[in-house]
Parts: C-alpha cells; sequence; structure tokens
C-alpha cells in the first residue's frame, strides 16, 4: 500500500523533479547580489519583451512608422513610456500627488493618492495563501494542484459561517469564519491527501478532478441553498454580516485589509513550522526523499496527510480572507486564477515563504498596476498576463537569462532552498 | 555581442522609456468631452454578449456624439470594485457597469460617489439609487414574436430553446419564445411543441450551467435536434455558437440567435439564423449617454421595449423565404398590439 | 617522438576545492596509463576537462605535441578522444548498430540510414579488436560486459585514438572484468591509448603500463606495476601507510542480542525471499553474512530493522519481540543501521549535513524540545562528528549530495555510531568506496565490536566479510546454508556455498591462507 507506492517511481515525484532543480550546493556564501540577480534580470527582460509587445500591437506606432522611421521610434518610445508610467504610479502611485496631496491635508485626496500602492498589498494576499498552500505541498513532495478548488470551498465555508450567524461579536464571529474557511479547504485538500496516502492514488490527478468537483459545487450552493433571497437563482450569496467582516483599515477607496497582515503572519507560522520544527523536518523528509524517510523510522502516511490539510487550509484560507475582507460575499467568479497561478509564483520564490512573499508581492503589483495601465492607454490588461509569464519563464530557466547577460553558470546549481532553513544563523 | 554592450544596451531603453515617460506628464483630456467608461464583468469585453453590445452603445456614442469612452476588464469579483475606484479616480462623468453580480459594487460606489453618474445593464435597484440608471429588457415582447415565428416555420412541430443558468434574464426570453408557440397553436389550432421550456414547470428547463463551456451548446443542441427540433434557440451566451456548428453540421435546422443579430456578428453561421432576439443595449446605453449630454439623465429604470427599440426582432435577411408573407404580416401586427398594449406576453 | 597526449598544468578551481592542482600528465601511445586517486582526489574533473565537459582555469591540453581547445565532447572526439562512461549512454530498445550509429548516421542517398554500412564496420571494428558482439542485437538483451564492448565500438566507430575508461570494472563481474583487460590489451596492441581510471589496486597492477597517482588535486607520484605493490600504491593514494588487514583484537563473544528464530520474509509478489532462518548474534561479535547479491541478504536486513513486514518467525533484540516494531522503536531500542544503498535509504542529499547527522534522532532531545528544533545543539553535534569521523565537508550545512561517496558514508556511520547502540546491521558498508574510506570504515565497525557491540554485516564481497567477521553465514536463495566460525577455513570453501553448492569436507583449509584485501 503506502509503503509500495513511495518506493515505485511515480508521475508526481518525476514532475516535481522536473521543476524543482534539484538542490546542490549550499548556498550560504552566497552574495545577496547573486541570489536576486537571476529574479531580477528576469523582471527586467519580462519588462523590455512587454515593452516591445506594447509598441508592437499599438496601431499608433505603426502609423508613425508610416511616416517615418525616426518618428515611429518617438512614437514607440512614448507609448511605451505613458504605459510603463501608469503602471508604475497604479501600483505603487505617484510621488508627486501623494506629496501635494499630503501638503492639502483634504483626506479624500490622501486617501485616492495612496490607494495604488496599498492596493497593491490587497492584491497580493490571496497570492501570498494561495503561494504558501503550494509551497509546503512541494516541500513535503506533494503537487497540490487543487489549490483553485479547496479555495473555492474554504470560501463557500466561510461565507456560509459569515452570513447565517447572527448575533455575535465581531471578534469571535470574524475569527470563526475564518476558521471554517481554513477548515473547508483542508477538508477537501484531505479527500485526495487520504487517497494518497492510502491507496496511493496520485493527488494531481485526484486534486484535479476535486477542483471540478468544487466547482459545480459551490454553484449549486451558490444557485440553491446558499443563494442570496431575491437573486432569482443567479449563483450569488447574501451578504456576510457585518461582524463576520475582516476589518479594512482606511475608508473608501483603499481596501487595505488586516488579511494582508494575517497573511504575513502566517508565511511567518509556516516557516517556523517547516524550517524550525519537528514536524517541519518530518514533512521536507518525507517530501525529499522517503525512502530515508522510513529508513528514519517517519510514516509517509502522516507526513502526506499532514501536508495536505496544512496546504488546504492555507488555499481555504486565501478564499475566505477574500470573502470576508473584500468581496462580502461569494459569486462564481471568486478567483482569477490564484490556484494555478500559485504554482507558478511558489517556483519564482523556491518555495520558501519568503520567496512566495516577495513573487506574490511582484504578482500584485503588477496586476494592480495592469489597471491604471490600461486606463491611461487601452493596453489590454493581458499584456500583464504575458510579462508575468516571460518572468516566470526565465526564473525557471535561468540558464536563457544567464545566455542572454552572459552570466557565469555557477560551478554547481545554486539554489536558496537552505539559506532559510537556517536564516539568522 | 559581449555582456557589456547587452547591459548598456538595456540601460539605454530603461533610461528612455523613463524619458519618454517624462515627456508626456498627465494625459488630460479637452474639458468639454464627456467620459463614458464601461466594467465588464468576468466575460471580458468580447464576450459576444451584454459586455460587447453595451460597449458598442459607447463605441457608437464615440463616432455619433464625440465622447471620450473607456473600458476596464474584470477577471474576478474583487476588481469590480477596484475597477470602479480606478474610474471614480479617472473622472469618468458615465460609468456603465453590466450585469447582476456588479450590483453590490455599483451601489456601493455610487453612494460614496453621488456626483459621478453610473448605469448598470441588466439590473435594477429596488428602491432606486438617485445617480444610477438600470436597465432592464422586456425580452419577452421580441422573443414572443420570435416563438410565434418559429412555430410557422417549423416543419417537424418542435422547436427547441435552452439557457445558459436559469436566471431571470435568460428564463425571460425562453418564456416569451414559450407563449408565442402557445399563441401560434391557439391562433391556427396546431400542436407545435417547445422542448426545453415550459413555463408552467421552471424546474424542468434545459440548461447548460455555463456561459462559457461551447462543448456543452454543441450536445444541448444535437439532443434538441435528435428529438426533433428544427429550429433551436440557446439563451447562453457564447454557447449558443457551439449550438450554432451542431446545426451547421446537420444542415436540417436553424437557429434563432438571441442578444444581438446573428446574421451580423456571427457571419459564418448567416446561412443558418432565422433570426434573432435582439436586446439592444447599445441602443439603452446611448440613450443613457445622451441623458448625461443633454443634462437629463435622472436615476431609476429604463425598461427596453419592442415600443423604445430596447428589443427587438431581427430581420430574416436571407431566410425570409422561409417564412410565409401572411405569417410575417402576423408578426407585424403582434408586434403593433404589443406595442399598442392590447396584447399582454405576460 | 611527442606524447600522443599531453596536460600541461591543468587548473580547475571549484567553489572551496582546487579540484586540480597543475596536473601534468603525459600518455604515449599504444600504452594503458593507469590514472589512481581516491574518490574526490580530481580524478573525474581531469577526465572531464579532457572531454570537453569542463574547461581549466589553467593550462593547456596538447595532441601529438600540437595545442588544442576542447569545448565541448564533440571537440573531444573530433579531436580523437573518446570516454566509456561508469554509466553507460545506450538506448536499451535500439539495436548494438543503432546505438553505434546514434549522433554519427551513415546516410544513403535521400538521407535514409544506412545500416547494412553501419553494420559491416561494426563487424569489422569487433573482429579486429576482439570485441565479440552480434551488430544486430537489441541493447536491452546483452549483458552488462557486452554492452560495455558496444560502448568501446561507438567510441572505435569514431575513430577515437584515445580511450578514457572511467572505473569500468565497477559493474562488471570477475569474469567479465578479465575479459575487458584483454580487450584493452589488445587495443593497446593496436595502437589505441587507454587512460584507465580507477582506485582498485589489484586492477592496476594487473593491466597498466605506468601507474600516475592523483592526491586532493596534484599528481602525487608515477610508477609502474612492476616497481609498485599494494601497499606502496595505496600509501601513495591516502597519503600514508595504510594497513589493508585490520587488526582484530580477540573478544568473548557475550549474550545474545539479537535472535531470530524461524524468519520467513515475502516480496510484495508473494514469493518467499527469506526462508525459515535462524540467527543468534551475540555482544561483542561480528557475524558476516556472505552470499551473492539477491539471495535474500536485503529482505533479512530489512526484516531485521523493521522496514519490511515479515510473514512469519520472530525476532527478538535486546529481550524485546521487535517482529512487528516500527524502524523508530527498533533504533531507540539501540540498533544502528548502516544501510545498502546510502544514497536512497541513508541520506536525504538536499539536507545539509547537520540534518542528516540527526536524521534518526532529531525529534528526541537535545535536538529538539517539543516541537522546536534546536539548530544550536544540531549543528554542535555535526561540528564533533565531522571532527570525529573526519568528515571532509566545507561546512556541517553543505548539502549531503555534493560531498563525495566517501563523505556520505562517513556522514552515515557517523550518525550511526556516535549513538550508544548495542546491535549494528551493516549493509555493504563500504560498497563502492576508495583504499582510504573502507579502512577507515572497517575499523570503526571492529571498535564498536570492541566495544561490545554484536555487528551483523552483510557484504557480497567476500574479502570484507573473511576479514572481519567472527562467524560467517552463508546466504543462498533465502536460506542459511551455513554457519561457520571464521577460523582458518578457505575462501574457496565459502566461495562454494555462495554457490549452492555444499563442500563434502565441511572445513577445507586451502593453501592461500593470506586473505587478500578487497581492492
Amino acid at each position: 500500500m503506502s509503503e509500495a507506492q513511495t518506493e515505485k517511481k511515480d508521475l508526481g515525484q518525476a514532475i516535481l523533479k522536473e521543476i524543482i532543480p534539484p538542490p546542490e550546493e549550499e548556498a550560504h556564501k552566497k552574495s545577496f547580489w547573486k541570489s536576486i540577480s537571476i529574479p531580477a534580470l528576469a523582471i527586467l527582460t519580462g519588462l523590455l519583451i512587454g515593452a516591445l509587445m506594447i509598441a508592437a500591437t499599438s496601431s499608433t506606432v505603426w502609423a508613425a512608422f508610416g511616416e517615418s522611421i525616426w518618428r515611429g521610434f518617438g512614437t514607440a518610445f512614448k507609448e511605451i513610456g505613458t504605459a510603463y508610467q501608469a503602471l508604475f504610479t497604479g501600483a505603487l502611485g505617484d510621488p508627486v500627488r501623494i506629496v501635494r496631496a499630503l501638503g492639502s491635508g483634504d483626506a479624500k485626496e490622501i486617501r485616492s493618492a495612496l490607494n495604488p500602492f496599498l492596493e497593491s498589498l490587497v492584491q497580493s494576499t490571496p497570492y501570498i495563501f494561495t503561494g504558501l498552500a503550494v509551497a509546503v505541498g512541494f516541500r513535503s513532495g506533494l503537487f497540490n494542484i487543487g489549490v483553485e478548488g479547496q479555495l473555492f470551498i474554504g470560501a463557500a465555508a466561510a461565507t456560509y459561517v459569515g452570513y447565517s450567524i447572527t448575533g455575535l461579536p465581531a471578534f469571535i464571529h470574524m475569527p470563526l469564519a475564518l476558521l471554517a474557511g481554513a477548515l473547508g479547504g483542508a477538508f477537501w485538500a484531505f479527500i485526495p491527501g487520504y487517497l494518497k496516502a492510502k491507496t496511493g492514488g496520485h493527488e494531481v490527478i485526484n486534486t484535479i478532478m476535486m477542483n471540478w468537483i468544487a466547482f459545480r459545487l459551490t454553484e449549486w450552493l451558490l444557485s440553491g441553498p446558499m443563494s442570496r433571497p431575491g437573486s432569482g437563482g443567479m449563483p450569488l450569496s447574501p451578504l456576510i454580516q457585518k461582524s463576520a467582516e475582516i476589518p479594512q483599515f482606511f475608508q473608501a477607496p483603499i481596501r487595505f485589509h488586516l488579511g494582508f497582515i494575517i497573511a504575513l503572519a502566517v508565511a511567518w507560522l509556516i516557516h517556523w513550522l517547516l524550517f524550525k520544527t519537528t514536524w517541519g523536518l518530518n514533512l521536507r523528509t518525507v517530501g525529499t526523499n522517503p525512502r530515508a524517510a522510513k529508513y528514519a523510522g517517519l510514516s509517509t502516511t502522516k507526513s502526506i496527510i499532514t501536508a495536505m490539510l496544512i496546504s488546504g487550509a492555507l488555499a481555504g484560507t486565501a478564499g475566505a480572507v477574500q470573502i470576508l475582507a473584500v468581496n462580502r460575499s461569494m459569486a462564481l467568479g471568486l478567483s482569477s486564477g490564484y490556484g494555478f497561478d500559485s504554482i507558478a509564483l511558489a517556483l519564482i520564490g523556491n518555495n520558501t515563504p519568503l520567496g512566495v512573499i516577495l513573487a506574490s508581492l511582484l504578482f500584485g503589483t503588477l496586476r494592480n498596476g495592469a489597471t491604471r495601465m490600461m486606463v491611461v492607454s487601452a493596453i489590454p490588461i493581458d499584456i500583464v498576463d504575458v510579462i508575468q509569464a516571460i518572468i516566470l519563464m526565465f526564473v525557471a530557466a535561468p540558464a536563457i537569462i544567464r545566455a542572454i547577460y552572459h552570466l557565469k553558470k555557477p560551478k554547481k546549481e545554486e539554489t536558496t532552498i537552505f539559506v532559510s532553513g537556517w536564516g539568522g544563523k | 555581442m559581449n555582456k557589456r554592450v547587452i547591459t548598456l544596451l538595456s540601460l539605454l531603453i530603461v533610461v528612455g522609456m523613463l524619458l519618454a515617460a517624462c515627456g508626456t506628464t498627465a494625459t488630460e483630456a479637452p474639458a468639454a468631452k464627456i467620459k463614458v467608461c464601461q466594467i465588464t464583468d468576468t466575460g471580458g469585453i468580447d464576450d459576444k454578449s451584454f459586455n460587447a453590445t453595451a460597449w458598442k452603445g459607447i463605441e457608437d456614442a464615440i463616432t455619433q456624439l464625440g465622447i471620450e469612452g473607456k473600458y476596464l476588464e474584470s477577471k474576478e469579483v474583487a476588481d469590480y470594485e477596484k475597477n470602479l475606484n480606478a474610474f471614480v479616480e479617472e473622472k469618468c462623468d458615465l460609468i456603465v457597469t453590466v450585469g447582476f453580480l456588479i450590483g453590490d459594487a455599483t451601489k456601493a460606489t455610487a453612494e460614496a460617489n453621488p456626483d459621478i453618474k453610473f448605469s448598470i445593464v441588466d439590473y435594477a435597484y429596488d428602491p432606486a439609487v438617485p445617480n444610477i440608471v438600470g436597465q432592464v429588457f422586456n425580452t419577452d415582447e421580441a422573443a414572443f414574436l420570435a416563438g410565434y415565428l418559429a412555430a410557422g416555420v417549423t416543419k417537424t412541430g418542435k422547436v427547441g430553446t435552452f439557457g445558459g443558468l436559469p436566471i431571470p434574464t435568460v428564463t425571460i426570453f425562453m418564456d416569451g419564445f414559450a407563449k408565442g408557440v402557445a399563441k401560434y397553436n391557439e391562433v391556427k389550432g396546431t400542436n407545435v411543441e417547445v422542448l426545453g421550456w415550459d413555463p408552467a414547470n421552471p424546474d424542468s428547463g434545459l440548461f447548460s450551467m455555463s456561459f462559457d463551456d461551447q462543448q456543452k451548446g454543441r450536445e444541448l443542441a444535437v439532443s434538441l435536434m435528435d428529438e426533433g427540433a428544427d429550429i433551436i434557440m440557446p439563451v447562453a451566451g457564447p454557447v449558443g455558437l457551439g449550438a450554432a456548428a451542431a446545426i451547421k453540421e446537420r444542415g436540417n435546422a436553424y437557429l434563432i440567435g438571441v442578444d444581438s443579430d446573428w446574421f451580423l456578428t456571427s457571419p459564418e453561421y448567416a446561412d443558418i439564423t432565422l433570426t434573432s432576439v435582439m436586446k439592444l443595449m447599445d441602443a439603452t446605453t446611448m440613450q443613457v449617454i445622451k441623458s448625461v449630454i443633454d443634462g437629463t439623465f435622472q436615476g431609476g429604470v429604463s425598461v427596453g421595449t419592442l415600443a423604445n427599440n430596447g428589443v427587438a426582432l431581427a430581420p430574416l435577411h436571407n431566410l425570409e423565404s422561409l417564412a410565409s408573407a401572411e405569417l410575417l404580416a402576423e408578426i407585424e401586427q403582434l408586434k403593433a398590439d404589443i406595442i399598442a398594449g392590447t396584447l399582454s406576453v405576460k | 617522438m611527442a606524447p600522443i597526449l599531453e596536460l600541461r598544468g591543468i587548473t580547475k578551481q571549484f567553489p572551496g576545492v582546487l579540484a586540480n592542482d597543475h596536473i601534468d600528465l603525459a600518455l604515449h601511445k599504444g600504452e594503458i596509463l593507469a590514472l589512481l586517486g581516491e574518490n574526490g582526489a580530481g580524478k573525474s574533473t581531469l577526465m572531464n576537462i579532457l572531454y570537453g565537459l569542463y574547461q581549466p582555469d589553467e593550462g593547456e591540453i596538447l595532441i601529438n605535441g600540437e595545442t588544442v581547445k576542447i569545448n565541448s565532447p564533440t571537440d573531444a572526439i573530433n579531436q580523437g578522444i573518446g570516454m566509456v562512461h561508469q554509466h553507460f549512454m545506450l538506448i536499451p530498445v535500439f539495436t548494438v548498430t543503432e546505438n553505434v550509429m546514434l549522433g554519427d548516421e551513415s546516410v544513403k542517398a535521400g538521407g535514409f540510414l544506412d545500416r547494412p554500412k553501419a553494420a559491416q564496420r561494426i563487424q569489422e571494428i569487433s573482429s579486429s579488436y576482439k570485441l565479440e558482439v552480434n551488430p544486430n542485437d537489441y541493447v536491452r538483451d546483452l549483458p552488462v560486459g557486452v554492452q560495455q564492448r558496444v560502448e568501446i565500438i561507438k567510441l572505435l566507430y569514431r575513430n577515437a585514438e584515445i580511450l578514457i575508461f572511467d572505473e569500468p570494472t565497477a559493474v562488471l563481474t570477475p569474469q567479465e572484468a578479465d575479459e575487458l583487460f584483454n580487450i584493452m590489451r589488445s587495443l593497446v596492441a593496436q595502437g589505441k591509448s587507454i587512460i584507465f581510471i580507477t582506485h582498485k589496486l589489484r586492477e592496476v597492477l594487473a593491466i597498466a603500463n605506468r601507474v600516475v597517482v592523483i592526491r586532493r588535486g596534484k599528481v602525487v607520484g608515477e610508477t609502474t606495476p612492476e616497481a609498485a605493490d599494494k601497499n606502496s600504491l595505496a600509501a601513495m593514494m591516502v597519503g600514508r601507510e595504510v594497513n589493508l588487514v585490520v587488526k582484530k583484537k580477540e573478544t568473548t563473544p557475550g549474550d545474545v542480542v539479537c535472535s531470530i528464530q524461524d524468519l520467513v520474509v515475502a516480496d510484495k509478489f508473494g514469493n518467499v525471499v527469506v526462508d525459515d532462518i535462524s540467527l543468534d548474534i551475540r555482544a561483542g561479535e561480528i557475524l558476516g553474512v556472505a552470499g551473492v547479491q539477491g539471495n535474500g541478504q536485503t529482505e533479512l536486513v530489512e526484516a531485521i530493522t523493521g522496514l519490511t513486514k515479515i510473514a512469519s518467525g520472530k525476532i527478538t533484540l535486546l529481550g524485546q519481540d521487535i517482529s512487528k516494531a516500527t524502524p523508530r522503536q527498533i533504533t531507540e531500542l539501540g540498533s544502528a543501521h548502516v544501510p545498502e544503498d546510502r544514497q536512497a535509504d541513508g541520506l536525504v542529499l538536499p539536507f545539509p549535513v547537520a540534518e542528516n547527522l540527526v536524521l534518526c534522532s532529531y525529534h528526541l532531545p537535545p535536538f529538539s524540545k517539543g516541537v522546536i528544533l534546536q539548530y544550536d545543539t544540531i549543528l554542535k553535534n555535526a561540528e564533533k562528528l565531522i571532527q570525529d569521523f573526519d568528515i571532509r565537508t566545507p561546512s556541517p550545512l553543505t548539502s549531503v549530495g555534493s560531498l563525495s561517496g566517501g563523505n556520505q558514508q562517513k556522514v552515515i556511520i557517523a550518525r550511526e555510531l556516535s549513538r550508544p547502540i548495542q546491535f549494528l546491521v551493516a549493509s555493504q558498508p563500504t560498497r563502492g568506496l576508495d583504499v582510504g574510506s573502507i579502512e577507515y570504515i572497517h575499523k570503526r565497525i571492529e571498535q564498536k565490536r570492541e566495544e561490545g557491540c554484536a555487528v551483523l554485516l552483510v557484504s557480497p564481497e567476500l574479502d570484507e566479510i573473511m576479514e572481519l567477521s567472527d562467524r560467517i553465514a552463508v546466504m543462498y536463495r533465502g536460506k542459511i546454508s551455513a554457519v561457520v566460525p571464521n577460523k582458518g577455513i578457505s575462501k574457496k570453501y565459502i566461495g562454494l556455498l555462495m554457490a549452492g553448492v555444499v563442500p563434502e569436507e565441511p572445513m577445507q583449509v586451502s593453501e592461500e591462507t593470506e586473505i587478500e584485501a578487497t581492492l
């Protein structure tokens, strides 16, 4: 059963080996610049290629090229400049405006000026949770593709607790709803985890299947038992109670909420769990070498189930936070694919909590900036997906970046995978 | 090239971009133009359905009235509020949102920004919000005509329909369609059957449970045709295109389009498109824009009817030969009766 | 005449390691040059430089007196350099011809493969160098020794003049190794030149014309088989005198520590692989289990260490029934296990040395308090063990996967032997290791015996068994065919038992009383 299954080479292990570079050389001597050079250059290259695409897809630029080459280049630079300026100010704020707003003392104007940066944090929040969910799975040797489904179930559970229970004080109701979300996600992940541990049923297949069940189940819940009265069957839940809301700290338009801080705290907790406790070492040992884990007396079964429970709880929390802090009711268009983007994100973040946070901030910032970019220059939001994809590709295949920038290949394939395990030593 | 050259080049490009960026400070539009901004739901701007149609109204206004138009696509629920905020920030004069699901967010933003005007397609607030116009449509009026036409054209005595989700904006099409068929039966003493929808028993309706799964549309169309239907009206946005493909393959059935005139929007299916039940959100959106320009904008509900051209039955185009002149005349009369209020389709 | 290949001042630096330090080396036409060195001495780095996989930081390569630059294996092949890797680069489902052609396909007009022509050349090569092989056989059907011949033919097919053999005998049976040596002799007789990389002294003495010894990245000596013997070569390699035979102290076996009664183990297909075995292992003795690999030794060890369920029978450790115990319970009773496959079972390669050193005990104090790992203690423990067991690692935080095989094994030995144990199960503890490491590990095991630990030593290397054991149990087809005290018995006698033959005279002492080292 589980014994046989740890021994045979299975698909998941093979995939994991493919996508996670084998960590060989410990990196404690590596300089800061070296460790960020690949991601930094990947981002730069992504932006450069994105710039080319902005210019190439702009009819204005083509028209200008029709007049003369120089005019064409001029227009192209202008278009790219406008777009990226919007991306930047949309994501982080316009410094001039912030200074002016602070000077003016107009509260609403100050909020509007500061909103872009805070909104980027809001956008990053679900990425942090789902990225952690995937990273915990990877660390434990599990490829949890079911994060999206677990997010949906978590959101549904949190929504239900959020609207159906009345009369609770906020300090009980909100945590309760959040807990319901975590438990919902954990339960949804437990099923494929249990199947893997006890029968060897592959988690990649089973989590994908569980995704579909989750989508259809929430669809049914939202248009049936959990549907909003008067919605006439439209899949939309009632609004959650005020007492279940995760507080937003400021007035409109700022949506910055406690969930982001919870996300940071949870990331720290996961770091502590993975790298500072025996539980984490158990998980990582089973995840890295199940045979050695067995030799060392660890239970692979227990480890698989634990890892899936943690991963699912994180995914469920992502959905719950999104509902309780931002959406305040549940509809089907709950997620723009956080569960799937997070796979890429965890890889960029090297499956460490800190890396996940940084990658989430990058994704969230890009997505937030893209809105402003589209408002200003009508560049489709999809260009940001392209930039993200390029960055991911370069991070996953550092050889390309090294080739482009003629960086020296490290003697042995370096990764920072253990640095955080020994952080602060 | 060596590393240095590349690095230098990249630097140059970046610096160039920054310079260009500095050169183009704040793109302020001339104050005279009014700015109309649309936020799509998760279907996107080119959903061949209400997002696209509403945007067409804005585009028409851009060419005809010289306004400025912008749109933002939403990828998830959390984007609604963000996009609304972005347009408030952009100082749009009128913000158009699309669909029931944006209802909460639109209301919240409208209440926080009473000086900005809003319009929402396919949704109405009760009680009304002073700075929102809800656009709703008596689609059943046009669908009634389509049903009557279908009943007159069918050779098998069976017509079919299916919906995307069992929600009011969908089932209203199916209701009208079924009642139009019933009217035909009543007038002519025939027994044309409607597959997929029975107004008396909504739970037995046929639904794809999706607005984007074209394969599902194909399957439903095939099963309706297998049961004998030779005219099918899919009320499920792009899912209908799957149905259209299946009908075209069979070659012995016809399609009734919805929302827009599919003869024009999906020319590849022009030769099987009998007609379309048009929900002219572009026209109603245009009306709202006009009201903003001439200062008559007033919050509340705008109902699209046959009377005000908010809904309509599309021409039969190339397939006009399928319907007798007599039938077409009867339909014109029904239309007049509905407009005059002498015939109720409810 | 200039040497066919000459390396001058080759230097290669890796982070923290000077892998090659101004190495000079000359290979003359028609000779077999043995390159001898411990694992991690820099042999492989040097050969990878020669084969174009690494670029040297300094130094030059000359072929027939001319400086050449080798940037890739393709360059190397074009310069007439070919390499037979330890792990074959063959595609099992292709025929010999197809494998040989791969990458250098002869084509007919129109781009079709010209198999007959290639097959004919293979036939020619095969007959002129005594490389018997049928060009139309599928590689998957060939024994390992013949597969190696295919590798050699591949090189000759590409007109290689310089052949590098990287530990070629590691995968061969003794008979196959002898055949390989014949092939090598016939190759040099026809003017090819060979570099033979090894750490097996016996082979060097048997085949090489000249021996160059490398230690810690430097050439430390050059000699000929005539002028050297095993001890002198071993001393050059390790840098000090090496005792190839462990001096055993007399001990009196004490109480039974581990008792196996009527043990039956089945594999996952239900076949009985350990068939009714009973053994007692006493304190202060080493019981060696000899046998050709695959006769149930692996399963026997797994049963004793709790890794496999037993079908029937009983195992008692220190008076406790461990027939159904988990590996952790058995470990905590005071048992240690050096597993057969150190990389697969014994270590988590990407983890740092320090974590691997507490792999079986991190859940216990002092390495953790509650669930919180005490990394200070874990690091201190690592530093101490690295010192005590002479583990060569840049730091306790280096991942174990980047250490050499010998040092990886030392990590396991350190972890297992540093605990207060009363029972040690060592399965092939020196597999694939070099002289220095073997000597070291043997000493450690012997030391445990002297401390009164009961040791079960399982090894297919008869020399190792005979050198260390107090008693020898021979396993054949899942059964113990005999248990004999290791006094005055001949290797031949045990060899016959391993082959399933029960000799008529039980204690046949032959003339070869001297025990040959495992080298």
